[in-house]
């Protein structure tokens, strides 16, 4: 009898949202419909990415569709994307969650006449994308190793806790952190070390390292599990001294940076990435220049400035309000 | 007496270390029906099963018409013309009637076709009506899953399928135990006409009037062992449940 | 009694062997005379429901987006997005017909999957430009690995003894850590471009070539479980094990050549996964098990195996793929797609347990 009625609630969800978007499409032409498609549905940073797409197609008068897999898998979101392009919007913003598998269905996307923007990940083909607008990771890996000097009096040893190799995000953030680093003669910079995304191997990393190098003053956690990982290894050696610094922003982010488990918060801007990815869209729309290419900013958090009113667009959010 | 059919003799059987037949001795004899009568745990089922294959004795010989014989499965079993009706797990529920009774033995489509595996259902279904025709079971739908049919019918199906294949012996464990009267006499009918048909039938019953009123001959297993044999004109339920329980009349009385 | 004539056909194999006997002919004409029932059959089976179901899923979607739901796009990407899974659905539909269960199907597409690509990318980026004898080496090597992986399955439960749920969670494991280990948890992206082109190619510009594979592979499937004796051994063994046995059946070696099926179909899937994709997508194939089982449970197969239909099986794939897509394009939160889903899976078991139930009181 339940599943009667969430069957029943359910259809009813769908009549009111037709005609919600029937009763929109009866004003004015350039009322465009507008989708958002996540990489992976749920996830703060994606929800945060919403909030802003949101914020600015509200501003601009169009109507968005927010909809993703609700996992980071190609095969997943193919189909997601087969749809929405069924339902034929006028435009679409899309992080694709693979760089080659996506092209024919997203190619198809835009024969059908839909524009299409990248936002966050891109394909290795662009060229019939509106525009793509992504973090400058490298510029977050150089932002974190200013970040991580200052926190340990620009001297020791520093250590790097990757995810795996191959990956071009989190490349790209080794990358600009090693570069940042050259310009810092008193730190000298351990190989990188790589966990697989599993926090309990970044515990053993940490507590080896710092068995063989007493001086580590600081570690790089390219990702929040490797930096959750490191943090248990250094209370497990009792180390208050070494600092850590990890990318993104999520709300368990922020809880471990006020708990002085972590020490420095390299915080993208999906908010910022939503915003702009309905702006060209729209322009597009209209018919007027796009930008091809759109990097957006990041920030430094620590204890200090992360409850100042200019770093709270930076926070990842659970929900929008 | 003519030569028996199938000769069991000293035949030892234990399960750890419990033992189960003890140098046991059977005999059947062509186109007779002969019942197997014991207690509770007198090695009855054992014996059945040793026979058909399904286990293997510990010691012991088993001749077929007077040649030793081996059956190491089942499937030996069959094709030497034993045939075993289970008192459980004989059908396949969700099949139906002829796909049971063709089960192991389907009729392959003539050609390539049947080199490619393809059953010949038309030619299976006409055989079965018929075979289950003789027994006089009325199967109202054939194509329905034997999972359908009433327990009578279901054994029925068993019995067919047992009785339609052998060509020597066909044993029949406790076959009526769950039917009705009008069912079980169906099925005693049946076991009658195995015999007419040249085949020898082997019933393991519980119930003595029904032993003594269709057996031809009885056998009486006691704790593992032979311990009487009767024609049945001869015997009583007295005298078969003084064997069964105190084994007095001695191999070799009767 | 009156149909005994104990002195007529001594045997069945005689009786049998006259082919066109007046037998038959009564038994054709019994069959007509029941042909009134065929469809209320039918109806008895859990594929005709869940055909009205996802009829009227269609049409429901279909009158709640209209043109967009029912479209030659869409139907055409619904078809293609299904097509991977319908092949691993076949196999599953024959291990869970003998009441077995294969959960490793998912992870060994995705194992095929890399030691295809691997072999077809032995030149690095060069290897796009292969042709269709790498190709074709490459889709044996998946054929292959899949094969390798079912006939493994198959002992492991035929011969050892292992519960299927516990075998092939066993070489789930395996499978998915081997096919990391290989690829080194990176994507393989330079295959042939030949390969891509077979997946996004269609048959008289309209219907997808994997659609239409898939399709062939479901027919066939259909065709060995219904008309053939390994379809019909395969619901023997799953009705009842042990009376497949004493019918002198080969449970044991009839168990390993359908999980060997399963496997093998497994490694084609692989092959079409890599044709779609141009990839291997290793982040991917984490639910294919589940899906797959969930269309054959959906599809009316009995969950303790004896019943089984690839009609029901597709079926059985098509409705979580409408619910999916109707639900995307209306824009409802996409956990919802999970939940429908989901409940659509317990809705079709329900009915098949009442209908079991009610079978069994008369």
């Amino acid at each position: 009898m339940l599943m009667r009625i969430r069957t029943v609630t359910m259809l009813g969800l769908a009549l009111i949202t037709v005609a919600a978007c029937s009763g929109s499409t009866a004003t004015t032409a350039s009322n465009y419909k507008l989708t958002l498609i996540q990489g992976v549905a749920g996830d703060p940073f994606y929800v945060t990415m919403a909030c802003g797409a949101q914020a600015e197609a509200t501003k601009e008068g169009v109507t968005l569709n927010i909809t993703g897999g609700n996992k980071w898998d190609a095969t997943v979101q193919k189909p997601v994307i087969d749809s929405v392009t069924a339902a034929k919007p006028d435009g679409v913003m899309v992080a694709p969650d693979d760089s080659k598998a996506l092209l024919a269905p997203l190619k198809a996307m835009s024969d059908a006449g839909i524009k299409v923007t990248f936002v966050d990940t891109q394909l290795d083909d662009t060229s019939f994308a509106v525009s793509s607008i992504a973090t400058d990771n490298s510029g977050g890996g150089t932002l974190a190793a200013q970040t991580l000097a200052t926190l340990i009096g620009d001297k020791g040893s520093v250590l790097v806790v990757n995810v795996d190799p191959g990956i071009s995000t989190t490349d790209a953030r080794v990358q600009g952190f090693n570069d940042e680093m050259k310009k810092h003669p008193n730190i000298t910079v351990l190989d990188v070390q790589y966990t697989h995304d599993d926090p309990t191997a970044a515990t053993t990393i940490t507590t080896s390292i710092l068995a063989a190098h007493p001086d580590l003053a600081g570690v790089f956690a390219t990702n929040v599990q490797n930096a959750e990982g490191v943090a248990t290894g250094l209370k497990q050696a009792n180390n208050t001294v070494v600092k850590t610094i990890a990318f993104d922003a999520g709300p368990k982010q922020i809880e471990d940076l006020n708990a002085g488990i972590v020490q420095g918060l390299i915080a993208q801007d999906p908010y910022g990435i939503g915003v702009a990815g309905v702006q060209q869209t729209v322009l597009a729309l209209k018919g007027q220049a796009t930008t091809k290419t759109i990097q957006t900013s990041l920030a430094a958090l620590t204890k200090d400035n992360v409850n100042n009113a200019d770093m709270q667009k930076y926070l990842y959010k659970a929900t929008c309000s | 007496m003519p030569e028996p059919l199938l000769q069991a003799r000293g035949i030892v059987k234990h399960y750890g270390h419990v033992e189960a037949l003890r140098g046991c001795d059977f005999d059947v004899y062509p186109n007779e029906i002969v019942a197997l009568v014991g207690d509770n745990g007198a090695g009855k089922s054992t014996l059945i099963k040793i026979l058909a294959g399904s286990e293997q004795a510990d010691e012991g010989a088993v001749f077929l018409e007077g040649k030793q014989i081996h059956v190491g499965s089942p499937f030996e079993a069959m094709r030497l013309g034993i045939e075993t009706v289970y008192q459980d797990l004989a059908l396949a529920p969700d099949l139906d009637g002829s796909a049971n009774l063709y089960l192991g033995r389907e009729i392959m489509q003539p050609g390539l076709l049947g080199k490619l595996g393809f059953l010949d259902n038309g030619t299976m279904r006409a055989g079965a009506r018929k075979a289950f025709g003789e027994l006089g079971v009325d199967l109202k739908n054939a194509q329905s899953a034997v999972a359908n049919l009433s327990g009578g019918q279901r054994q029925s199906v068993a019995v067919a399928r047992s009785v339609a294949w052998a060509s020597k012996v066909v044993f029949l464990d406790e076959p009526t135990a769950a039917l009705g009267v009008i069912q079980t006499a169906r099925v005693l009918e049946t076991v009658k006409r195995i015999r007419d048909r040249g085949v020898a039938a082997v019933l393991i019953s519980h119930n003595m009037r029904q032993v003594l009123e269709i057996a031809d001959r009885i056998e009486v297993l006691r704790l593992g062992r032979r311990v009487a044999r009767f024609a049945a004109k001869d015997a009583t339920i007295e005298l078969l449940v003084s064997a069964m329980t105190s084994g007095i009349a001695e191999e070799g009385a009767a | 009694m009156t149909a005994v004539q104990p002195t007529r056909g001594q045997s069945i194999r005689s009786a049998v062997a006259v082919r066109l006997s007046p037998v038959v002919a009564r038994w054709n004409a019994f069959a007509q005379t029941r042909g009134g029932s065929v469809v209320a059959r039918m109806f008895s089976t859990n594929a005709a429901w869940i055909l009205l179901l996802l009829a009227f899923l269609m049409l429901l979607f279909n009158y709640l987006a209209p043109g967009k739901f029912l479209t030659e796009f869409n139907v055409r990407t619904m078809a293609t997005n299904v097509s991977v899974l319908l092949v691993i659905a076949v196999g599953e539909t024959f291990v869970m017909a003998t009441g077995g269960i294969d959960l490793s199907v998912g992870y060994v597409l995705l194992f095929s999957g890399v030691t295809s690509a691997q072999v077809m990318n032995w030149g690095g980026r060069d290897s796009t430009n292969y042709g269709w004898d790498i190709v074709l080496l490459g889709f044996i090597v998946a054929l292959g690995s899949g094969f390798a992986w079912g006939v493994l399955n198959g002992l492991i439960v035929a011969k050892a003894k292992v519960p299927a749920l516990i075998a092939t969670l066993g070489t789930l494991g395996m499978s998915w850590g081997l096919a990391e280990i290989l690829s080194n948890g990176q994507d393989l992206r330079y295959l042939p471009s030949i390969m891509g082109d077979m997946g996004a190619s269609r048959i008289i510009d309209k219907i997808p070539l994997v659609v239409i594979v898939a399709a062939i592979v479901a027919v066939i499937g259909s065709i060995i479980l219904s008309l053939t004796r390994f379809g019909r051994y395969t619901l023997a063994i799953g009705s009842n094990q042990e009376a497949a046995r004493r019918a002198g059946i080969n449970v044991d070696r009839h168990l390993i050549k359908v999980y060997a099926m399963s496997g093998t179909l497994a490694g084609f899937a692989a092959f079409m996964n890599l044709a779609i994709f141009t990839t291997t997508t290793i982040s991917g194939h984490a639910n294919d098990n589940l899906q797959a089982i969930a269309a054959v449970v959906i599809g009316g197969t009995s969950l303790v195996g004896g019943v089984a239909t690839i009609a029901g099986t597709t079926i059985g794939i098509c409705i979580p793929m409408v619910l999916f897509s109707g639900f995307t394009i209306l824009g409802l939160q996409s956990f919802w797609r999970d939940v429908a889903v989901g409940a659509v899976l317990i809705l079709a078991v329900y009915t098949d347990q009442l209908r079991r139930r009610r079978r069994e009181r008369h």
